[in-house]
């Protein structure tokens, strides 16, 4: 055996593969995931997609869709707080890069996040419930967004926890751009208008648009740059 | 580390409470600084400040009636409203999230103190709020061409809605002291906020929401509203007063007596609120039915009359500025007509559907009386060409009520009045025209039942804009009696004053 294949083994056997690194994350990940921000939100959600069905013995769609989204926008919102990180002070320096530590918390969100969509879809009546397939484009593209927020959030700031700020940013935003953004876009009209399909063709771009920032966004920094004072609220 | 503090400290807990006092205007200036520079309350104000630009640009046509300018003030500040919802929760919870609250714990101000002082640091962001209420409601009330009266109640509602969510965001923070609960919590009281009223149904369950809209658009004289405005501010007010109040008393390290005067203004808050609500729903009295039902059938009896030139204009008291206005058209749909009609003694009387109040709209029977033309209470954009139609239809027809049923070349004659003396006659026939066209038959709007126009008649009065004033009036004036007689056709009126004949005779829907 060369001298030069025995370093390889040891350098193998010093830096496990990602794979293993990964499944070694998983449970203390978990841990630190923000499970009660999540539950919480996730519950009042489907309290906000259940309302058509509590509050009128024969929703109309309208209804329908706007408990719809604005569920979908509350379960967002929860997403925010997911890459909050209370030792971050700690965790940005250990050898695994941020992106997989925080790659891997969205991946364990997921299957969760799947499950709560799949539940807030089915408590509103079938007769009234919008096009499923594109009501979930943009339940994904609030969700992206809000994650993509988040991880901005993190590159540009040294705040451990941003999701409050990020949730409220987020929130506002999700609030005046019905208003502001032009009606033509079609991102907020209903399945019976014609501008349904081009607005689903913009939620796309939103979600390919977040998941960009989200990758751009994800190495940890090495040299942060202060955009906004540390810890100030 | 060996110096061991043998004196007791100093017995801070008999600091005098002007001290205290001082101390909480000195936090709440520090927090309403901080509040006013968050960035979604920045935000939310740029946004306010240009939604009433943009609500307030060419709205009612530029003649506004106050009494709708104040209603139409109250969605905005909601956009401030949410942001401050958000960032007063956070400022409250911000101590918690530094882990400075054990600092706190050493400093003169208790909880309950600092709750306070956060309860008052929204007032400034409220007071700016009020500022834009005002400035929106001035810039329509410093028009010449505005009428009616505004009512502080209204008014007082969109700041009274800042002051309200600055309290649900106060009280949320002491209550569920999580970062995550607040912006959930927002969208849950927003979705239920719009679902309820349409859900429930009816004036019931909208009359407990912090703004009620109405169903109807029109314009109703002031004093015909009947809505509480001033009940409902009232309980605007208690209501953002006992979730302020209720918030600082669930805060901690309150002396006995301060308890004490928290829970008697907590009871004083909630009365307030109590008395408004009541206030609120009582519902319409029976003078405001009898008032109502006098205004619509017989108005006479509340209007003043005033002569302008020949013809007479009956108006509601508010409204008796713009009949100069109304008479301007009349002068000029007269000045193109012919024969005895140039000189005709018209009344024009201002006529408006009272009786739903603003629940519900309702159609106005045309006048059977010779020479009486019927006004409504809005003006500007598509209203004014509406009623050179109805003046028209009236020198040409006789009275309002024939108007329903003309099919023959008179229509051409009624239009070519109401619109061509018009500096863009064709932009008004898009207007006055229900589907917004030019061309092909269509419904003639008027303050009454509406006319019908053929593609025929259509087709002519375009060739006539064409023409134009100078060409047509002298024809119009020169065959006035049978431009008028019935059973002329649309060709023959074509034909008499020069322009191309349509294809097919007269065929009304």
């Amino acid at each position: 055996m060369t001298r030069g294949s025995g370093d390889t083994e040891q350098t193998d056997a010093q830096l496990p593969s990602t794979a293993r690194v990964l499944a070694q994350l998983i449970r203390p990940v978990l841990r630190a995931l923000p499970v009660r921000a999540l539950g919480a939100t996730a519950a009042v959600a489907l309290l906000i997609a259940a309302l058509p069905r509590l509050l009128s013995d024969e929703p109309n769609p309208w209804s329908a869709l706007v408990a719809l989204r604005a569920a979908a926008l509350a379960f967002a919102l929860g997403l925010a707080f997911v890459l909050d990180d209370p030792t971050r002070d700690l965790t940005s320096s250990v050898p695994t890069r941020r992106i997989l530590r925080t790659t891997l918390r969205v991946a364990l969100v997921a299957p969760f996040a799947a499950l709560w969509w799949t539940a807030a879809v089915l408590l509103v009546p079938s007769e009234v419930r919008p096009p499923v397939g594109d009501m979930t484009l943009e339940a994904a593209a609030a969700a992206a967004l809000s994650l993509a927020a988040a991880a901005t959030a993190l590159r540009f700031t040294d705040e451990p926890e941003p999701g409050q700020r990020v949730a409220a940013g987020f929130l506002v935003i999700a609030l005046v751009s019905p208003l502001a953004l032009p009606y033509d876009w079609g991102m907020y009209v209903s399945p019976a208008e014609k501008q349904w399909g081009v607005g689903h063709d913009h939620w796309a771009m939103v979600l390919v648009g977040a998941g960009m920032v989200w990758a751009a966004c994800g190495p940890e920094p090495i040299r942060r740059r202060r955009l906004v004072p540390t810890r100030t609220s | 580390m060996s110096t061991v503090l043998t004196l007791a400290p100093a017995d801070t807990s008999t600091a005098p409470a002007r001290q205290s006092w001082q101390a909480i205007f000195a936090l709440a200036r520090f927090e309403s600084r901080k509040l006013l520079l968050r960035i979604p309350v920045l935000f939310m104000l740029a946004a306010y400040v240009a939604w009433i630009v943009w609500r307030t640009k060419g709205a009612w046509y530029g003649y506004p009636a106050l009494q709708d300018v104040d209603r139409a003030t109250q969605t905005g500040p909601l956009l401030v409203g949410f942001a401050v919802l958000l960032c007063v929760n956070q400022a409250v919870l911000r101590s918690q999230r530094h882990d400075t609250e054990r600092l706190f714990g050493v400093l003169v101000l208790e909880p309950w103190r600092r709750t306070a002082a956060h309860a008052l640091s929204i007032l400034p962001v409220t007071g700016l709020v009020a500022l834009g209420v005002a400035a929106q409601f001035g810039w329509q009330a410093v028009k010449s061409t505005a009428v009616g009266n505004g009512s502080v109640g209204e008014l007082l509602v969109g700041p009274l809605c800042v002051l309200l969510c600055g309290g649900v965001g106060l009280l949320m923070a002491r209550l569920v002291p999580k970062a995550f609960a607040i912006p959930v919590a927002a969208v849950l009281f927003l979705v239920f906020s719009v679902l309820a009223p349409v859900s429930f149904g009816g004036d019931g369950a909208s009359r407990w929401m912090p703004i009620i809209t109405e169903s109807s658009t029109k314009t109703l004289p002031s004093d015909l509203i009947g809505r509480p405005a001033a009940s409902h501010s009232l309980y605007l007010t208690g209501l953002a007063l006992a979730l302020a109040l209720l918030a600082v008393l669930i805060s901690k390290g309150r002396t006995k007596t301060a308890t004490a005067v928290l829970a008697g203004s907590l009871a004083g808050a909630i009365a307030l609120g109590v008395v408004g609500g009541i206030g609120q729903s009582a519902g319409v009295s029976s003078e405001m039915v009898a008032a109502r039902t006098v205004a619509t059938l017989n108005p006479q009896k509340d209007q003043t009359c005033i002569r302008h030139g020949r013809s007479t204009y009956c108006a509601f008291p508010e409204w008796v500025p713009r009949t100069t206005t109304w008479a301007e058209v009349t002068d000029h749909v007269q000045s193109l007509a012919g024969g005895t009609a140039q000189t005709r003694k018209l009344l024009v009387q201002q006529r408006v559907e009272a009786r739903y109040g603003m629940e519900a709209d309702g159609a106005i029977e045309p006048s059977s009386t010779p020479n009486q033309v019927t006004v409504r209470t809005m003006w500007g954009g598509p209203r004014t060409p509406e009623f050179s139609a109805a003046v028209a239809s009236v020198l040409v027809l006789g009275n309002e009520k024939a108007g329903g049923d003309v099919c023959d070349g008179r229509m051409v004659t009624i239009m070519w009045l109401a619109l061509g003396w018009t500096s863009h006659p064709v932009t008004e026939l898009r207007a006055v025209r229900l589907d917004d066209t030019v061309t092909g038959s269509a419904s003639v709007l008027s303050p009454t039942n509406g006319m019908s126009m053929t593609a025929g008649q259509t087709s002519v009065v375009r060739e006539l804009f064409v023409a134009g004033q100078s060409t047509v009036t002298p024809k119009v004036k020169a065959h006035w009696a049978e431009l008028t007689s019935p059973k002329v056709t649309t060709a023959k009126v074509a034909e008499l004053l020069g322009v191309k004949a349509p294809a097919g005779a007269d065929k009304c829907e």
